[in-house]
């Protein structure tokens, strides 16, 4: 569910046009007004603002804000304003080009999606950058990792219901082998987690907690890993169990007393706002004393936290 | 001629015919004589062109008409019909059957003409179903059958247009509700598992910029892959997957073409050792080219069942897209016209069926 509110009735394209336009005028902006407008919109009305603001105003509205705005709020808004397929293209785009970082957004987007939203994330990134996420994914890891990533990103898994327990059991028994020999041979792992049904991977999940009374990525080993797969492989099996509770999680670490991590931060909100922030929401608050709203509050501040608020639907 | 006929009819249990010679202009020939009309050749030509109708003499199909008007012309002639099973040994056997007094028919040439006579059948069928739910059936079908699945996987995965791949793996979720991938990397157990996958999950940009620069990098990183190890081990390695994987087509066969340019030689030539890497490359490469290759393999006398399915294959799922290109191709490779070379090698509605698809 989308916490974001759009009221029934909105004014029509030119006349939010006109009022954004107003709020960059003169001597610095007005960024309430521009939050007051765009963080109030659906990917629709978005879009017809941009068109026409770029047809009034002979400029891109992308433009504009990027050079009106700055910081953490310019950023969040620059991703916020996109049709929420291109958003995450633009973001895995950004990811493959320090992929030995940012390799947890390709999992993300890979795992977190239905099959069908997952092929227009990649429709969207052929138009956008005349290449394949594949690609540019696999060019830039090795091993393990790259066999993952590139597993998870170009599934298309079957998305019923259908269980065969009787599978369930065995894979169980082969992720546990593997789990337990290190990380030399995952070809069978990976296979699992790249192909199969999230409904038959679940299943899988709930076989080997019942056999080994622990979950997988709790069994997997907990060291530092410099090639990043483990974590991929932790991210991937807790993204396709629970996506809510692995966000949720995100941002509790985005919000540690050690300093706010705002890529993140951002990255969940204004991806999740208009999709599915309210289960996050719900699975923050079950494993922490706050709300979520609360926890930014008290993490951020200025233009940034009145956006990510609005976007909350505070 | 017609005495001949008489003394055949006299010695049948039906009602003997009348004794009286034929009385030509003034009365219409009798029944059996105007049957006997036909039969003007000699019974060894018969045989022959029964033979031959019955896809015993090679060539795919069988010819219906022919065996139609044999069975009109040889009515009532049981002992016609003996004299061509005595006369077609490697198929009706007199001595496996002689405890019986039948000239047995062999198992094997039964199960032959079961599959020559559902040629036209399966190519008929195969036409009506949508071109994604073919190609998810034959992915099924070679994953559940063993022997050699690569070949019609890569086939699949290489030749169709991103969205058609993409539309055969929802065909495949939907008629067997699982993923293709699934299927592909539960059962495929030797070392092309991972090309196959990579290959049957590839969504490729589709469009035409392609990066010199990028072509000569990994042409250079090809052929150091080729150098350290035997076409085998390429099967598994990782740049090499990674490459023919993930790659756009045009982008391939740049790189194709700048590791031509750099080594002398077609890079499928270097990997003769193993022949699913060898066909993606074929296949990325230049479809029709393949197809043509393809076709002509099924037409050679020591074709085998797949081999021959492969012409059905072809021709149907590629009549709409590139056929005018694999005819072209097809005169190049084997200096005949495709139509012709199918007109050769084939019979009745299965022959008439292809030359529809194939055009003129």
């Amino acid at each position: 569910m989308a916490t974001n509110t759009v009221s029934q009735v909105v004014p029509s394209p030119a006349e939010d046009a006109a009022a954004l336009l107003k709020a960059f005028q003169g001597w610095g902006t007005d960024e309430q007004a521009v939050i007051a407008i765009l963080a109030h919109r659906d990917a629709a009305q978005r879009k017809q603002i941009m068109l026409k603001y770029e047809q009034m105003y002979s400029e891109s509205l992308t433009q504009r804000l990027q050079s009106e705005l700055s910081g953490d709020f310019e950023r969040a808004m620059y991703h916020w304003i996109l049709d929420p397929v291109e958003r995450q293209a633009v973001m895995a785009n950004a990811a493959t080009k320090c992929i030995q970082e940012e390799y947890p957004v390709i999992v993300e987007i890979a795992c977190a999606n239905s099959s069908a939203e997952l092929i227009a994330v990649k429709k969207a990134y052929h138009d956008l950058y005349k290449c394949s996420l594949e690609e540019d994914v696999a060019a830039g890891t090795t091993g393990n990792l790259r066999s993952l990533l590139l597993a998870l990103v170009s599934t298309y898994r079957y998305d019923g219901d259908d269980v065969n327990m009787g599978l369930a059991k065995s894979e169980a028994k082969i992720v546990h082998e593997a789990v337990r020999n290190g990380t030399t041979d995952h070809a069978e792992l990976i296979r699992i987690v790249g192909t199969r049904s999230k409904a038959q991977l679940n299943a899988t999940f709930s076989c080997f907690k019942d056999e080994h009374s622990s979950s997988i990525t709790k069994a997997l080993p907990h060291g530092t890993d410099p090639t990043g797969y483990l974590r991929a492989l932790r991210t991937a099996v807790r993204c396709i169990a629970d996506a809510d509770k692995y966000f949720a999680k995100v941002l509790r670490n985005a919000m540690r007393e050690s300093g706010t991590d705002e890529d993140s931060l951002t990255r969940v909100v204004v991806m999740h706002a208009e999709k599915d922030m309210k289960g996050i929401s719900g699975a923050f608050r079950r494993r922490s004393s706050v709300t979520l709203e609360q926890a930014i509050a008290k993490e951020t501040s200025g233009d940034y936290r009145s956006f990510l608020m609005a976007l909350l639907g505070s | 001629m017609p005495q001949q006929v008489l003394a055949q009819a006299s010695s049948n249990s039906s009602p003997p015919a009348s004794p009286h010679p034929p009385r030509l202009r003034q009365a219409p020939p009798r029944k059996q004589e105007r049957e006997a009309l036909p039969a003007a050749m000699p019974a060894a030509d018969e045989h022959e062109e029964l033979t031959r109708a019955f896809a015993g003499m090679g060539g795919l199909g069988v010819d219906e008409t022919a065996l139609v008007t044999a069975l009109g012309r040889w009515r009532r002639q049981p002992e016609r019909r003996a004299q061509f099973r005595r006369g077609f040994p490697c198929f009706f056997s007199a001595s496996a059957g002689a405890a019986a007094g039948i000239e047995r028919c062999e198992d094997e040439y039964l199960r032959h003409l079961e599959s020559e006579f559902a040629r036209f059948k399966d190519a008929a069928v195969l036409w009506a179903l949508h071109p994604w739910e073919r190609d998810a059936r034959w992915a099924h079908h070679v994953l559940h059958q063993g022997h050699h699945p690569a070949g019609v996987l890569v086939e699949v995965a290489c030749t169709r247009a991103a969205d058609d791949l993409l539309g055969a793996r929802r065909a495949y979720q939907a008629l067997y509700h699982r993923s293709l991938e699934e299927d592909v990397a539960y059962r495929v157990k030797d070392a092309t598992a991972s090309l196959l996958v990579g290959l049957v999950t590839a969504y490729r940009y589709e469009g035409t910029r392609v990066s010199e620069e990028l072509a000569t990098e990994e042409a250079k990183a090809l052929a150091a892959a080729v150098k350290a190890a035997p076409a085998a081990k390429l099967v598994q390695n990782e740049q090499v997957v990674r490459i023919l994987a993930t790659r756009s087509k045009p982008q391939l066969r740049a790189t194709f073409k700048v590791y031509k340019e750099l080594h002398g030689k077609p890079l499928e030539e270097n990997f003769a050792g193993e022949p699913c890497l060898q066909e993606a490359v074929r296949c990325l490469d230049s479809p029709p080219k393949y197809f043509a290759d393809v076709i002509g393999r099924a037409f050679r006398d020591d074709a085998d069942k797949q081999a021959k399915a492969a012409l059905t294959r072809v021709v149907v799922s590629r009549a709409d897209s590139d056929m005018e290109e694999i005819k072209d191709a097809y005169a190049k490779q084997h200096g005949a016209k495709l139509a012709d070379a199918v007109a050769k090698n084939t019979h009745g509605h299965y022959k008439d069926a292809l030359l529809a698809m194939i055009g003129k």
